[in-house]
């Protein structure tokens, strides 16, 4: 019964759908791809080239393909780019791990076993691998991109400590991003327009919170407008709203505004509240008394030099009147997020009228430079001119386009934009672990598996790939709470002389040197320590169960640890945090904002070249077939962008001349021009690597005929 | 539990162009707009079935707005042209042939996509440029200070409309109608900004055309006793007004969110008539003439202001609200007291007005920007058909004051601009690839492809079977009749090109507008003096016609670069 329901989720299966995702995103990925036409529910038409949006718009069914969109979109929700890439990265990782276990399958074959057993056993096994995965990721990765492929890395800045950007490196970033986006005929006009309006937004001293502002609020910072051509599209100064005025009075010179969240003429009764009638003299009087107090509202508006009032409610037909009259300008039913947007440009609170009534001064009034109707092909809008007081700049920008559905593939693709670059001005935190055993002073990377897996292991149970010293890890468990607890009581403490006697007993003789650094570090980053305490701890514990293994298995031990040089010197990046066991040391280091590569497949090939360097020098099989997979799966992405490309700038061509440049030490020649984020890749990678860890750890997918608890639940609440 | 329902999957289909299905509907859809093309363009009838409102029409906004497609490349393209329209009014079939065009003749060259949009691109900013160029030989400028060109350009667009079905005389007619509304909506002294008025547009079905007419000022539909009642006043000086926008028939107005508790006996309706009583009195004793309420006036109200000879009308409406402020110049009022007295407006004068059977109530402004139109014509679907034209031709003629262009119209235009094509391409290709990737040989095959796209519009101006010429200097179309005796002497048989400028008695070749020939370079720099003496010239607005063509090409484009479609079955 339940074997009918239920469909084995295997590597297989996952890489059916992701074969058919992948001919599908293929065919608009990269500068030569091309449009998607999709078409909505109630009908309208939506031309896309956005990854994340044909995904969504396939309204997918299978189980695994939909686990696959849910991890492509809580991706772009974060970068706000990559989603093609991801999925082919993600198709040629299963494609491999296809094939290796393929191959690897066989042995294990022969036994006699039902194919149910089979199947939990090949589970078991996806399981290893997964974690593979997820230790490759947490522990590997940013050792691989801190010591290897930073050197390559350039800066978007032209000076990094300012963060000042040029104009011709963000048009250059900005081109390919949109290469990618828009149609072919108009990147470049778009990504003109974008840079224009980067530029004539931003202030010198343009922080992060720019972008935050502008991501934000996209929305409410551009308008579209159909039946022109693109090329119509342009940027104006200022704020432009989707409402036109109530009343329009032309004004100029000083003109103040103010915010009003709540109608201005007062009312018989506010909710909760009983209004109780006598008499038609009480009612005529209370009537008076209303139209009296709001005429004298706003002639005290007016008397304050106010010219404009923004209102999220419809006002009465006396408050529009009287402001009529009054000289005011009326702008009704804003929304919410235009109210916020405005409120945080120019940090002005609403104004709220004055119960009792005196001539005292308002204060929440606000200048703009202008105020007037604008019209765009015959619909009219308001234009505000507002001084901001903030480092954005306000400004709009007018898209144009003959159809709907494009101009909100260019919105789309302008606030992609945004995301992208709000990530690239973020330094970027990288973790891992090292283990220095090189004598010459080039530390190479080495993943202690069994720390990791020590806690795991009683789970597990016994998988196929079998590990000799596991279990005296389970029986020294008890040894390692001791050191544990003891650090606990010392890491809150401010750093001290016990501090560096807590550290150097577990530290290899050798290693002094190493010690008075790792101490200069910990002071200097004292503030730090206390946030990085829980790694910290951790970091310890697996120190701790190396060191049980050493009384056990010297000769395992001897042949990892060896003399530890300074680590300092070696870093790229200041180091932050070290701490220091007896082989291996837990690094934090950051990647700067703005880092850029060359785009064109640069980032894949690199990080291709070091995984399989790396995979040469490391020692566990399962290291070293993980690392050459994700290797061999980043070359599928610039083959799918040099496909249509022939002769010198056809694939082959071009990894053999940037593997020969890497080999000679010389530096990497790209065809293209345009470069691209180094965190947007970076992010993107981790985020496929966790969605396939998702896939390999799930082995049944049962289908339910019920409804979804959750989902009752709120239903039940509704009715209630 | 249903609305829970799961979504159902999306139909995805790769390469959608190359299906049979999508191009048997793209030439259906090509028939239908090249039909409807010119002067003797076919009509069509538009009905649902089960009986109720049929439109008979030959225009695009019509037509597309009626036609129900389904298929998503013909909804892109349909809507593309729908929004040009409404932003430009004209030109909406001509880029819909354009687009159609396009799309058909580029698919047979079987060249990447890439290509294609990129060449293309190339040519419409060839196009564009040489269109605002100084040198450009096919559009005049526009001389506001005669009528002359004004009326060819309004003229032009009614006998592009066979479905208004107007006899020659009544198009001069409205012609002269449809220019004097507009003249009449630019303010006299009017320095920098210029805000124009409006013309309304008042409609007077199964009457002659010949009884249409343009009025100053604001006319409201009444009935006769009504108009009796208020009228005659005498009055020898401009009339004060008053205009509100807030109802005056007593109703109790927004009491807030709490609730009123109204004692035994307390009449509120008695509180709020004795306030529109005294509110009468203050209009009274502020001397107002004319009483305007967008909404209901009470009828205790109106009869008290009667009875002081004050004018009341009431339900006038909300599209009238704009034109009557800005024609009298008060603040429309939105308080039942303390009005305040610069609110109040004046009208120089209102009589009853009687146009066949209906009455109305005619405001004269002091100063207008604001008229009216009474429009007629024999039958309902003949009348809409007229109202669409005489908007289209009133907006293109705000399109010409902004851009004071005017292009050739009958189809020389487009002739020339590919004699200009293919004279460019051929001997100067370098300046148009620039430094692109595409070849030569790639640039001659689009040019062809988008010369013969826009021949093929032309092309569909000839409904009966005639051939289409161009001569060999200026590059302008001319027609011959289907029935003409075979080719002997091309200079008796033609008379005048396509737009009316030149005649067949120069000396000119000619040649059949499909056939081969050598790029020539079409005659540039059009000279003043043969504007000037052509009176009867078909002309077409420039704002307009850029606009299409850049429509329909980037359109085009876009149909073509489409690798998937994914249509949700929601």
């Amino acid at each position: 019964m339940l074997s009918s329901m239920a469909a084995t989720g295997s590597v297989k299966a996952a890489l059916q759908v992701a074969e058919v995702l992948e001919a599908i995103v293929s065919c608009c990925m990269g500068p030569e791809g091309r449009q998607v036409l999709c078409t909505k529910p109630t009908g309208e038409v939506l031309l896309s080239r956005n990854g994340g949006r044909l995904l969504e718009a396939l309204h997918l069914q299978h189980p695994i393909a939909r686990m696959i969109v849910d991890c492509v979109s809580s991706h772009l929700k974060k970068t706000g780019d990559g989603a093609k890439t991801f999925i082919i990265f993600l198709c040629h990782l299963l494609r491999g791990l296809h094939a290796v276990t393929d191959r690897e399958k066989d042995p294990l074959m022969c036994e006699n076993i039902q194919t149910h057993g089979r199947h939990w056993k090949n589970c078991c096994q996806w399981k290893f691998i997964s974690q593979a995965l997820v230790t490759f990721q947490t522990q590997i990765l940013d050792g691989i991109m801190d010591q290897y492929l930073s050197r390559h890395f350039l800066s978007i800045f032209s000076s990094a400590k300012e963060r000042t950007l040029c104009r011709s490196s963000l048009e250059l970033l900005l081109e390919a991003y949109f290469c990618g986006r828009v149609g072919r005929n108009n990147h470049k006009f778009i990504s003109q327009l974008m840079c224009d309006y980067f530029f004539k937004c931003m202030t010198c001293k343009t922080g992060i919170d720019v972008f935050e502002l502008v991501d934000d609020y996209f929305v409410e910072l551009n308008v579209g407008v159909t039946g022109l051509p693109v090329s119509d599209s342009r940027i104006i100064a200022g704020l432009v709203l989707q409402k036109d005025f109530s009343v329009y009075c032309p004004a100029d010179g000083d003109i103040r505004m103010v915010i009003v969240t709540e109608t201005i003429q007062p009312l018989f009764s506010t909710s909760g509240s009983e209004f109780i009638l006598n008499s038609e003299a009480q009612f005529q009087t209370s009537q008076f008394w209303i139209m009296e107090k709001t005429k004298a509202i706003m002639k005290h508006l007016r008397s304050q030099n106010v010219k404009l009032l923004l209102s999220s409610v419809k006002q009465p037909d006396l408050v529009i009147y009287y402001a009529g009259v009054n000289g005011i300008s009326v702008v009704e039913c804003l929304s919410s997020e235009v109210v916020s947007l405005i409120r945080r440009i120019i940090g002005l609170s609403p104004f709220v009228p004055p119960q009792a009534f005196s001539q005292c001064e308002i204060s929440n009034t606000a200048l703009v430079k202008f105020c007037k109707p604008l019209i765009l092909r015959s619909k009219r809008y308001v234009h505000l001119g507002l001084i901001g007081t903030c480092t954005f700049i306000p400004h709009c920008v007018v898209l144009c386009g003959p159809v709907q559905g494009l101009i909100e593939q260019h919105e789309d693709a302008l606030h992609g934009a945004f995301k992208m670059l709000r990530q690239l001005f973020k330094d970027l935190d990288l973790n891992y672990m090292t283990q220095t055993s090189d004598q010459n002073g080039t530390s190479s990377l080495f993943i202690y598996k069994n720390s990791g897996e020590s806690y795991q292991a009683p789970d597990t149970g016994k998988g196929s790939i079998q590990r000799p010293y596991q279990d005296t890890v389970v029986e020294n468990k008890d040894e390692l709470e001791k050191p544990q607890t003891y650090l606990k009581v010392h890491s809150n403490l401010v750093i001290s002389d016990v501090e560096l006697e807590t550290y150097i007993p577990y530290s290899t003789p050798t290693d002094t040197f190493q010690t008075d650094e790792t101490l200069k570090c910990l002071s200097l980053e004292r503030n730090r320590l206390t946030d990085d305490y829980e790694p910290l701890l951790k970091n310890n514990s697996t120190a701790y169960s190396t060191r049980g293994n050493k009384r056990i298995d010297i000769s395992y031990e001897n042949l990892q640890v060896t003399n530890i040089t300074g680590k300092g010197s070696m870093l790229p990046v200041s180091c932050k945090l070290q701490n220091m066991g007896a082989s291996q040391s837990y690094l934090s280091s950051s990647m700067p904002a703005g880092c850029v590569l060359p785009v064109g497949g640069n980032f894949e090939i690199l990080l291709h070249y070091y995984l399989l360097n790396y995979a040469k020098k490391c020692h566990q099989s399962e290291e070293t077939m993980v690392s050459m997979i994700i290797a061999n799966a980043l070359l599928g992405i610039p083959r799918v962008l040099y496909k249509s490309k022939t002769g010198k700038y056809s694939f082959p061509h071009i990894y053999i001349r940037a593997v020969h440049a890497l080999k000679t030490n010389q530096p990497l020649v790209s065809s293209q021009t345009g470069l691209e984020s180094v965190t947007g890749k970076y992010q993107l990678l981790t985020s496929v690597l966790q969605c396939l860890t998702k896939i390999l750890t799930i082995d049944l997918v049962i289908t339910v005929k019920r409804h979804p608890q959750k989902v009752h639940n709120q239903d039940s609440e509704d009715e209630l | 539990m249903s609305r829970l329902e799961a979504k159902k999957p999306s139909l995805c289909k790769s390469e959608p162009l190359t299906s049979e299905r999508v191009r048997t509907t793209l030439s259906v859809l090509k028939r239908i707009v090249t039909s409807c093309y010119g002067p003797s363009g076919r009509l069509k009838q538009l009905h649902n079935g089960f009986g109720g409102y049929v439109c008979t029409t030959s225009q695009s906004s019509a037509l597309l707005s009626h036609l129900l497609v389904t298929h998503p490349i013909l909804k892109i393209l349909t809507i593309s042209v729908q929004n040009h329209v409404s932003s430009f009014s004209d030109c909406g079939l001509f880029t819909a042939i354009l687009c159609c065009n396009l799309i058909e003749n580029v698919q047979r060259l079987g060249l990447t996509p890439t290509t294609v949009i990129r060449l293309n691109k190339h040519l419409l900013s060839l196009c564009i440029s040489y269109l605002k160029s100084e040198t450009c030989g096919c559009r005049i400028p526009v001389d506001f200070s005669s009528t002359q060109i004004l009326l060819c350009l309004v003229r032009s667009i009614l006998t592009s409309k066979p479905a208004c079905m107007l006899t020659r005389e009544e198009t001069e007619h409205v012609s002269a109608l449809i220019l004097r509304a507009f003249l009449l909506t630019i303010p006299e002294n009017a320095e920098g900004h210029i805000i124009l008025g409006k013309s309304l547009i008042v409609p007077l079905k199964d009457q002659r055309v010949i009884d249409s007419t343009v009025l100053p000022g604001i006319l409201i539909e009444m009935s006769e006793v009504q108009l009796m009642r208020l009228l005659p006043i005498k009055k020898s000086t401009a009339l004060k007004v008053a205009l509100f926008c807030t109802t005056l028939s007593g109703d109790i107005s927004d009491t807030g969110e709490g609730t009123v508790v109204v004692s035994y006996g307390v009449s509120l309706e008695n509180a709020v008539l004795d306030q529109l009583l005294n509110l009468g009195r203050q209009l009274v004793s502020d001397h107002v003439d004319l009483v305007l309420c967008q909404k209901v006036i009470h009828p205790s109200l109106k009869q008290f202001l009667n009875m002081h000879r004050v004018i009341a009308v009431d339900r006038i409406g909300v599209t009238l609200m704009e034109p009557l402020t800005k024609m009298t110049g008060t603040q429309p009022i939105g308080s039942l007291g303390s009005i305040s007295p610069n609110s109040y407006g004046s009208v120089k004068d209102v009589c009853a007005a009687k146009f066949g059977s209906k009455h109305f109530f005619h405001l004269i402004p002091n100063e207008a920007t604001i008229c009216s139109l009474l429009l007629c014509n024999r039958n309902e679907t003949a009348w809409d058909e007229l109202k669409l034209t005489c908007q289209t031709a009133l907006h293109v003629l705000q399109l010409t004051l902004k851009e004071p262009w005017a292009l050739l119209g009958g189809g020389c235009t487009e002739t020339h601009l590919t004699a200009y094509i293919r004279h460019k391409t051929h001997n100067d290709p370098k300046s148009i690839l620039k430094d692109d990737e595409c070849t030569q040989t790639e640039l001659q095959l689009i040019a062809e492809a988008f010369c013969s796209a826009l021949e093929s519009v032309v092309g569909s101006l000839e409904h009966d079977g005639g051939e289409i010429l161009t001569d060999m200097k200026y590059g302008h179309l001319w027609s011959v009749q289907a029935d003409s005796p075979c080719i002997a002497n091309w200079p008796d048989l033609l008379s005048h090109c396509g737009c009316g400028l030149y005649n067949s008695q120069e000396e000119l070749s000619w040649s059949f507008l499909r056939s081969t020939r050598h790029p020539f370079v079409p005659q540039t720099c059009l000279p003043l003096e043969a504007v000037g003496s052509a009176s009867n010239l078909t002309l077409d607005c420039l704002t307009a016609k850029l606009s299409g063509l850049q429509v329909a090409v980037e359109t085009a484009n876009l149909i073509l670069d489409l690798s998937y479609v994914i249509e949700d079955k929601n």
